[in-house]
């Protein structure tokens, strides 16, 4: 089955047009600057070079419409017929309380993300834009909808619930969340087909460290606990967000400089994490590499990061009562054998032990990266959250046509 | 949502204003003003206001890339012509808007909508030089644009439905609230915010207390952010003498017959912000600097 998977942003659509059968995504692709004078399409086939495109497209529907087209390219493209496409799964960020899996999108629950805006002020209206947008380009091509927060539903409302007034959660639903559930979802399976046992026997801890950072405990397969909460800035230094913050630390610069609520925002998730204390980069290849030339700021970044990691691992080996897997993944976990390296130092009393000469060697391929007398198992794969969504799309349709 | 073609006239406070709040909401602006040095001279004010907003963390250096990128300068009043939306925001003269609204009518397609900025001039009066007065509308932002959430949206006599829904629809991409006025001189903001700078300035002449306790009291008193005399020196003090005497122009009322004070500021060039010293006195960043600092820049000044 030709599923197209769908990832809109405020001015973006990334796009990949996988094969279930094979799980081999045929073309991946993005189209960016939506709805500004030079807007461009990049276009990758699997077999063949990358290709650039710039023209005026000035909205979701128009990027849509230049997507299909490009699949269908006598050179660029991978089908010769839009038909092929036959279902288009969409992230989509926040599924609030309700989402508990995918679903598939009727005009009745359009309507019940259109309730969730309030929740996901930043994402979801972009989400509901592709959504709209493909209907108008692919219509009568079923669409599903796959949530970010889906896989965090099964934490207990005692991981979930802050300690603030209960009634602001009844009020506004302010509770955490989580995000990221398709990628700790993928790796967590994955490391489960590594190790080859059910994982309905295993005890993960997946750390998703990318742009944005969070940490998950799966127990059983489901997620016990994750460090974002009701939006993706609690938890770990992440690339330009400050992660765990004493809530009175932002009251008080807000007096102090006396900022505004946006002014507020910006702070903590544009000009915080690590290019906040490094003063150099948000990006972890240039902190390691400017620590390693003995920069003391970049060192301390580097330093709060993996420190901060290395305690939600502890946290949630105790909450989970044991630990038999941790995986590292997305761009840092995957590609920064440094960040590993600190993180899992001297957390050998956790079974937690590292083959260093492994851990080097490992970029972005699945590897088991533990010495052979370490208990837990610490592993290494890339994410891959767009296969999540087309095979969820096609079991969920499934279910449909069989219900049908 | 299609990209709409917005152009602005005039590259002052105002215009820079407005082109920075256009173009942070994620699209493109050509800002004109009479030579390529006023233009210029825009672009580097919006740079400038745009630090400030990165300093206090609001913006980062790659949305300044961004925001910049989208603001074309230009001295060419006739690129409206392919524009769906222009802006005036020229100095606050209805001969000088009257002279430019008869000039755009001539440039724009017939279908574009042509915006003024005034705070106190008739609609009317201005739409009365084109040919299309239905197309005329008042969207009266404040200062500084980007950072005040509020546009009133002014229907002339002849303004029409549409017009006034694509004005709307402007002030929602800009992420403003906006109330409707009806034509009236001042408004509802500058009415009555007109007289209140006035009265502090009356207080501030009679010795009843500092310029510095004036605008305490005002903000601790009634939650003002800023102080009367403080909003004065940001509004500009010519700008807001001309307020007071077009609103005695129209509406005969001796409570907006500027203080003594005001006349006195204005005739010195002591203008407010914009020139470093008003009711109080400003670093080239427009920081507030105290009055130590003030008696060392007189002194510098000799």
């Amino acid at each position: 089955m030709k599923i197209l998977v769908v990832n809109c942003g405020s001015s973006s659509v990334k796009y990949q047009l996988i094969d279930t059968e094979t799980e081999i995504a045929l073309a991946k692709g993005m189209v960016s600057r939506i709805g500004m004078s030079a807007s461009v399409l990049t276009h990758k086939p699997h077999d063949r070079p990358e290709v650039k495109v710039s023209g005026e497209i000035l909205d979701h529907i128009v990027a849509i419409e230049y997507v299909v087209s490009m699949l269908m390219s006598p050179n660029h493209g991978v089908i010769k017929d839009r038909s092929e496409i036959q279902a288009v799964g969409h992230r989509v960020v926040h599924g609030g309380e309700e989402f508990t899996d995918s679903v598939l999108i009727t005009p009745e629950l359009m309507q019940r993300l259109r309730s969730l805006i309030e929740l996901a002020p930043l994402h979801n209206p972009h989400n509901i834009r592709g959504i709209n947008a493909c209907e108008k380009t692919l219509p009568n091509v079923p669409q599903v909808a796959v949530f970010d927060t889906a896989l965090h539903l099964t934490m207990p409302p005692y991981a979930y619930i802050y300690g603030i007034p209960y009634v602001l959660y009844k009020r506004y639903g302010i509770r955490r969340y989580g995000f990221h559930g398709m990628s700790h979802r993928y790796v967590s399976q994955r490391a489960a087909a590594i190790v080859g046992k059910p994982i309905t026997e295993l005890k993960i801890i997946t750390c998703h460290l990318g742009n944005g950072v969070s940490v998950t405990a799966l127990d059983r397969g489901s997620s016990i606990d994750t460090s974002m909460g009701f939006t993706p800035l609690e938890g770990l230094l992440m690339g330009t967000r400050s992660g765990d913050l004493d809530p009175a630390v932002i009251l008080h610069v807000m007096a102090r400089e006396e900022l505004s609520l946006h002014e507020a925002n910006t702070l903590l998730n544009k000009h915080s994490g690590l290019a906040g204390i490094s003063g150099i980069s948000s990006d972890m290849r240039e902190i390691v590499e400017t620590a390693r030339k003995g920069n003391e700021r970049a060192k301390l970044a580097l330093n709060i990061y993996c420190y901060r990691l290395k305690k939600y691992i502890g946290a949630y080996a105790t909450a989970l009562n044991g630990l038999d897997i941790l995986v590292f993944t997305a761009g840092v976990g995957e590609n920064s054998a440094k960040v590993r390296s600190l993180t899992c130092q001297k957390m050998d009393f956790l079974g937690i032990k590292l083959d260093e000469k492994k851990n080097k060697k490992t970029t972005a391929i699945e590897a088991d990266i533990s010495s052979p007398d370490s208990t837990v198992q610490v592993l290494v794969i890339p994410t891959n959250e767009e296969l999540v969504i087309a095979n969820d799309t096609r079991r969920i349709l499934k279910a449909q046509t069989k219900r049908a | 949502m299609a990209a709409v073609q917005i152009i602005i006239i005039g590259a002052g406070v105002m215009g820079r204003g407005l082109a920075e709040a256009v173009s942070t909401s994620g699209h493109e602006v050509i800002l004109v003003d009479k030579t390529t040095k006023l233009a210029a001279r825009g672009i580097k004010g919006i740079e400038e206001s745009i630090d400030r907003e990165i300093h206090k963390w609001g913006l980062t250096q790659s949305d300044k890339k961004a925001i910049l990128a989208r603001i074309h300068p230009s001295s060419d009043v006739s690129q409206a012509e392919d524009a769906d939306t222009v802006f005036e925001a020229i100095p606050e003269d209805l001969n000088l808007k009257r002279a430019l609204f008869e000039k755009l009518d001539k440039i724009c397609k017939p279908e574009a909508m042509l915006v003024t900025n005034t705070g106190t001039l008739s609609i009317s009066e201005i739409a009365a030089t084109t040919s299309r007065p239905k197309k005329i509308i008042g969207m009266h932002f404040l200062n500084p644009v980007t950072k005040v959430p509020l546009v009133e949206i002014v229907k002339g006599l002849k303004t029409d439905e549409e017009t006034f829904q694509k004005a709307v629809e402007i002030a929602e991409l800009l992420n403003k609230k906006w109330i409707t006025v009806n034509e009236y001189p001042g408004y509802v903001t500058t009415r009555i915010i007109v007289p209140l700078l006035n009265e502090a300035m009356h207080v501030l002449m009679e010795g009843v207390a500092t310029a510095d306790d004036i605008d305490e009291a005002m903000k601790l008193g009634f939650g003002f952010d800023v102080g009367p005399l403080a909003l004065a020196d940001m509004m500009g003090l010519d700008v807001v003498m001309s307020w007071m005497e077009n609103l005695i122009k129209e509406l005969r009322d001796h409570k907006y017959n500027p203080c003594p004070t005001l006349r006195k500021l204005v005739r010195a060039g002591h203008l407010g912000m914009k020139t470093g010293s008003g009711f109080f006195e400003y670093d080239a960043d427009g920081d507030r600097i105290s009055p130590n600092e003030r008696a060392e820049k007189q002194e510098k000044a000799g």
